[in-house]
């Protein structure tokens, strides 16, 4: 197997095959959180993207060169990662801030939720333990470019879903439905037939 | 608002006005992931009600000495001690945490504590806190149970409980799209779907249309 063709796999594996959101469940709080209108969720996955691809950057270096040789990543990897993402984030917020204030208003609350976005600490940890979320046994550990190969598809994956899914929801707002129906429910409803369009893709390979 | 509130009011508050999952929308990830099975969601909702109302009543108990520029890393680095006793607690028992295993790490990353604990407990008293955690945790359990036993009823066919069959449908190929990945946005649409049925209906009884 050559090099490309295995990067591409780890990417394409990573963004539509598990894909994060529909297919393991991880991240959904800010997939419904944000996914109301399309402009806010395109912000959520730039930042998503960013977030996430330097989380586990430094978090394979915190593994590999730090947690790993000292022999204490088991108990310590879920505080170093947190800490990691966290000041990332912070970082991206202040970016936000000076930048775009629209935009910085319109995210609100879900910012500093990126620290407590389960997608990114998965993505950390993924990258250094690969298999760990998705129970498959993969013997192998992950050198450093595949580790953020990986975590870009899990980002890209994310963004695509959250994307689609926003543009799909903003023409919801005007479609007849039910009363009870309206918000939330049609959401997940949406998110289901999603799923089941991505599981099409389950099985196609693991890597 | 604000003077009158009463334990009571507090728990159910967090039972039904704003039940995290179902209302705020909040820690959605673990229920949709491990409510396939009732038996996991019995232990994954003990797990989140001890977690939640612990550092609910620690931050609340420390809400004076925190300073708050450095809120969130104090919240989190309390919800993740919790989070590692339930871990190492759950160990002794292999069966379970084979399947549940990776989601108790998830748990401190669940944005539902951290909401409350930023939201809530750093602004409230004790008492109130620890009833709040209460009622939250509660509510996320039940919506957890709710949902597995749809699932895990009309997914598989029967319901299977510490290894004894307690409920037994019969029938020869249950529809398992159920226990696959749509089948918890889908059961998780209809909930919300109901809930939002009875709210508009409650609001019609009280009069004013809205």
């Amino acid at each position: 197997m050559n090099e490309a063709w295995r990067f591409f796999l780890i990417f394409f594996g990573a963004a539509i095959v598990s894909n994060i959101l529909l297919i393991r469940f991880i991240g959904l709080c800010p997939f419904f959180g944000v996914s109301s209108s399309l402009e806010t969720s395109i912000g959520m996955s730039l930042s998503v993207i960013f977030v996430m691809t330097m989380a586990s950057s430094v978090s394979w270096i915190a593994w590999n060169l730090v947690l790993e040789p000292l022999g204490v990543g088991e108990f310590l990897y879920i505080p170093a990662f947190i800490l990691i993402i966290a000041s990332l984030v912070q970082f991206v917020e202040m970016v936000i801030k000076k930048t775009s204030p629209p935009l910085y208003r319109a995210m609100g609350i879900y910012l500093p939720l990126i620290t407590t976005n389960c997608a990114v600490f998965a993505a950390a940890t993924e990258s250094v333990k690969p298999g760990f979320f998705t129970k498959l046994n993969i013997a192998y550990q992950y050198g450093f470019l595949e580790a953020v190969v990986y975590s870009v598809g899990i980002a890209v994956g994310f963004s695509l879903v959250l994307i689609f899914f926003a543009a799909i929801r903003e023409r919801l707002e005007d479609a007849p439905i039910p009363r009870f129906f309206r918000g939330v429910p049609i959401a997940f409803i949406t998110a289901a037939l999603f799923s089941l369009a991505f599981m099409g893709f389950a099985g196609m390979f693991n890597l | 608002m604000e003077e009158r509130k009463t334990l009571w009011g507090e728990l159910k508050k967090g039972i039904l006005d704003s039940n995290p999952l179902l209302v705020l929308m909040v820690g959605l990830c673990s229920p949709l992931a491990i409510s396939t099975r009732v038996e996991n969601c019995i232990f994954m909702g003990l797990a989140v009600i001890f977690v939640i109302t612990c550092s609910n009543v620690i931050i609340s108990l420390l809400r004076k000495f925190i300073p708050d520029q450095v809120r969130i890393p104090i919240y989190i680095v309390v919800i993740a001690s919790f989070v590692t006793i339930v871990d190492l607690t759950l160990k002794t028992l292999p069966a379970i945490y084979e399947r549940l295993g990776v989601w108790i790490p998830l748990i401190v990353v669940n944005c539902m504590i951290l909401a409350r604990a930023e939201g809530y407990a750093s602004r409230n008293e004790v008492k109130y806190a620890a009833v709040d955690g209460l009622g939250i945790g509660l509510g996320y359990t039940m919506v957890l149970l709710v949902m597995s036993v749809i699932r895990e009823l009309f997914g598989t066919g029967k319901i299977v409980l510490f290894d004894t069959t307690v409920i037994d449908l019969k029938v020869r190929s249950a529809p398992i799209i159920l226990i696959m990945f749509p089948g918890a946005f889908l059961t998780f649409a209809l909930l919300s779907a109901l809930l939002q049925w009875y709210q508009l209906r409650r609001k019609r009884f009280k009069g004013g249309e809205s």
